[in-house]
């Protein structure tokens, strides 16, 4: 579904990421993992087009998509949530979800039919499957951290996309929190039929969800292969167990 | 319509000259403006006010020596301290308590402030205009080339790349203008580093608004002081700082020339539209470098 | 279609205000309605800015530049051509709003303080050739004496056709504001990377936004030679274009109204201590200071803070009926 081959992103001299190689099958919960610094939040941005690879190809159906701006990847069926929470703080949660909906029905530019009255149906639906419909009206920036991270995740979901790429969905959570957004990560790949990317640094939160595993040290794929592959790599027990 | 006509070695020598001179107003005036918005964050809308004050002390100041040439070098050293008193009150009895606000906020204020001066110095000086004599060795030209070239825009030519050293200087050399160049670029560090911030700023905004009076005192031979004077320089001056790229200096200088030169030459070229010039330029520079052509502090 | 748009405590105040204000003129002096005009223009261009400014933090610094495009426009038209009078009232708006698509087209590449300042180069430039092209604008004198027909040429009826034309604006801008337009342009203003992320083309709607801010601030152009019979190119400076900033930071930018209350205390201002001193600038910047120091979110954002508690309980329980049901 999609696939990274030999993609390179450098800041002035730093190679942020530098020759990484990623596959990920449909229906498939793909994880990378590797210590903080390693490129993973730049390998995500390259993807989604926040950022644009210097060489190398991203491939997302057949059709590379390296060089297109955000939004037009997101229609694309692919779409994300951030590290550091990124939602519309000054927006309720109903409009937080409702903006991803009402963009993903090509209905953003409507000027004159009220949006109270639009996209409600599949915007109550999500925030009933991820267990925010009892906030939905409260401003999204009052939300305690662990909520707004799974109202990322919504805001998302309200892309209906085909790959959902999470980006540390459990950052700064306590381990309960932690415990029942996996639940969710794995409900909603079941219900929704989502092919899932995750990258995490905790790594019994990646061996817990992950069907396969790709392995990123400076910038580079060490690996990338089932669990058990991914364990007994001397590389990778090299670069990360061994660093630990 | 005369376009080009007329256009001969002498009148582009002198159309160079004027332009020149202009752009070193320009840039003193602007210098200040940029170091301001670079330390501070603040494009200080009353920066024009403060430049129109400097005109009018450094008026007062000539005509209290009796319109002496005494009182022509006195007013440019006097001018531009009673311009940094009036900033340092304004700074410390309301601007500092707001540093924390709305950027646009703060953009208000200086908006306020700017309505303010101009009506206090229509009570003080009143609405006639008014001009200082530039002593009798600044006075008239001289010819070089065939070309007349009068003798006041030289000296402003002297001037201009003197106050650029200076500020060099300043900025590179001495502690207080590192911690202030610190300051602009991480306010938090200079904090850590158990600096008092708010007095890094006030000396900053103080700093800024002194080029501006001392830019207002420059002109004041050279034009007739009045109201308004505001208004007609705070829009260049800020096209200037932004295509310079903002908070930086040597910026304030490359946009002022530009800005100087253009219209200078825009009279040569087709003088009813001379005005249309400089903003066109500013308008080129903008598309082709949006963040201005030297780096910006921000 | 509109169902559930329109708050129906707000209507009732609303409605009682619009009729005291089509009974005002027959009762005033002159001198009043004509102010209360004034303001109703003036509230029109601050509205217009809001679209863009507040609901979309869009630094749209020079907008003063599309309300004299509208203006001028229809001043041309009706002086120098001789097409019949809607063409012109027409024209006026689609001028503007095409001057608000080529300027926007440049600016809306940039963020923040650049957009505003190279949008003030832009509109500093239209301004300068309107100032300087005698021939064509009249230059600095503008144009004045402009004919209009019988039925606008009296003051009061003047009066009621800019007060219908306000009202049939204001209603449009609140429909956008409600839409989905409306509603997407609230979350770029909040986080235009989240936005992008969701499918959203950022520049393509903030664009969309000012053509129709600009389309606006050219009625008010229109509405400004239905009035006055003259234009001049102060209307292009960019002094009134801050004050059009200023009007919208002073009523709450963050609000529906607000501008409008800016609007009105600003031409107050000007009118009623003008008579008493010449020094009025002073006196509106030393109230600007004061506002800043104590009403931070402007007036009307004061104004609902106050009653707040009460209209968001009921807000919310509305919107909770409305989610569950």
């Amino acid at each position: 579904m999609l696939q990274v081959e030999a993609v390179n992103k450098s800041f002035g001299d730093f190679k942020a990421v530098d020759g990484a190689n990623l596959a990920v099958e449909k229906g498939e919960l793909v994880a990378v993992i590797g210590p903080n610094g390693a490129g993973k939040t730049t390998l995500f941005n390259l993807i989604t087009g926040q950022l644009w690879p210097d060489s190398g190809k991203i491939i997302f159906r057949g059709e590379d998509i390296s060089s297109l701006p955000p939004y037009e990847i997101c229609k694309k069926g692919i779409a994300r949530s951030f590290q550091i929470v990124n939602i519309f703080p000054r927006l309720t949660v109903f409009g937080n979800v409702q903006v991803a909906v009402l963009s993903q029905q090509r209905k953003s530019s409507l000027l004159f039919p009220p949006a109270q009255n639009l996209a409600t149906e599949e915007t109550r639906d999500i925030l009933e499957s991820v267990g925010l419909s009892h906030k939905a009206t409260n401003i999204a920036g009052s939300l305690s951290h662990g909520d707004q991270k799974i109202l990322e995740m919504a805001i998302a979901l309200g892309n209906e996309p085909e790959l959902l790429i999470l980006d540390e969905p459990t950052a700064g959570m306590s381990p309960e929190e932690t415990t029942a957004t996996l639940e969710l990560i794995k409900r909603l790949a079941g219900e929704w039929g989502l092919t899932i990317l995750f990258c995490e640094h905790d790594m019994d939160v990646v061996f817990a969800v992950a069907q396969s595993i790709m392995v990123m040290h400076q910038g580079r794929t060490l690996i990338q292969g089932n669990l058990e592959e991914v364990r007994e790599n001397r590389e990778v027990q090299k670069a990360y167990f061994g660093g630990e | 319509m005369e376009l080009g006509q007329s256009i001969d070695l002498a009148s582009l020598g002198s159309q160079l000259l004027v332009g020149l001179s202009r752009a070193m107003i320009l840039f003193i005036v602007c210098a200040g403006l940029s170091f301001v918005l670079g330390v501070l964050r603040v494009p200080n809308v009353a920066h024009g006010s403060l430049y129109m004050i400097g005109a009018f002390s450094a008026y007062s100041v000539f005509a209290l020596f009796g319109t002496s040439s005494t009182g022509f070098w006195l007013s440019l050293i006097l001018a531009p301290f009673v311009v940094a008193l009036v900033s340092l009150i304004a700074e410390r009895a309301l601007f500092c308590h707001l540093y924390q606000r709305e950027h646009l906020m703060l953009l208000l204020f200086t908006f306020a402030l700017m309505l303010i001066f101009g009506d206090l110095v229509k009570i003080i000086w009143g609405a006639e205009y008014r001009s200082v004599l530039a002593p009798s060795i600044l006075r008239g030209s001289i010819s070089i080339f065939g070309s007349s070239l009068p003798r006041y825009n030289l000296f402003l030519l002297i001037v201009g790349p003197l106050v650029a050293i200076g500020l060099w200087f300043f900025t590179s050399k001495t502690k207080i203008g590192k911690i202030s160049r610190a300051a602009a670029v991480d306010r938090e560090m200079v904090g850590v580093i158990g600096i008092n911030v708010s007095w890094v700023f006030a000396g900053a905004f103080v700093l800024g608004c002194f080029l501006a009076g001392f830019g207002g005192a420059l002109v004041a031979p050279t034009v007739s002081i009045s109201l308004g004077m505001d208004h007609d320089i705070i829009i260049e001056a800020f096209l200037i700082v932004t295509i310079g790229g903002l908070g930086n200096i040597w910026g304030a200088l490359v946009g002022s020339l530009i800005f100087g030169l253009t219209h200078s030459f825009g009279v040569l070229l087709w003088p009813q539209f001379a005005i249309v010039f400089p903003y066109a330029a500013v308008v080129i520079v903008l598309l082709l470098r949006p963040r201005g052509l030297l780096k910006s502090v921000w | 279609m509109f169902r559930g748009t329109i708050d129906l405590k707000s209507l009732w105040p609303t409605g009682a205000i619009f009729i005291v204000l089509l009974i005002l003129p027959p009762i005033l002096p002159r001198f009043y309605t004509y102010i209360i005009a004034v303001i109703f223009v003036t509230s029109l261009l601050a509205m217009s800015l809001n679209l863009v400014l507040g609901h979309g933090m869009i630094f749209q610094f020079h907008h003063g530049v599309f309300y004299g495009v509208g203006a001028y426009t229809v001043a041309l038209i009706l002086t120098k051509t001789s097409l019949p009078m809607w063409i012109g009232f027409i024209a006026g708006p689609i001028a503007a709003a095409m001057a608000g698509l080529l300027i926007g087209w440049f600016c809306v590449r940039l963020t923040r303080l650049y957009f505003g300042m190279l949008q003030i180069s832009l509109g500093s430039l239209i301004w300068a050739i309107v100032f300087r092209w005698y021939s064509f604008t009249g230059g600095d004198d503008g144009i004045h004496g402009i004919p209009m027909p019988p039925p606008l040429s009296s003051l009061n009826n003047a009066y009621y056709f800019i007060l219908i034309i306000l009202i049939i604006c204001l209603v449009v801008l609140y429909l956008i504001l409600k839409s989905p337009f409306g509603s997407t342009l609230e979350a770029i203003r909040d986080n235009p990377q989240r936005c992008e992320a969701v499918g959203v083309n950022v520049r393509r709607h903030q664009l969309m936004a000012i053509v129709i801010a600009t389309f606006f601030a050219g009625i008010a152009g229109v509405l400004f030679v239905v009035l006055e019979g003259s234009v001049f190119p102060d209307l292009l400076f960019w002094v009134l274009s801050l004050e059009v900033c200023i009007m919208c930071l002073l009523g709450g930018w963050f609000t529906f109204a607000g501008p409008m209350v800016g609007a009105s205390i600003m031409v107050a201002l000007r009118t009623f201590v003008g008579i008493y001193t010449e020094y009025w600038t002073l006196v509106l910047g030393v109230i600007l200071i004061l506002l800043i120091f104590f009403l931070p979110e402007g007036v009307m954002g004061y104004f609902l803070e106050k009653v707040k508690p009460q209209a968001e309980e009921g807000a919310e329980r509305r919107s909770e009926l409305d989610v569950a049901s």
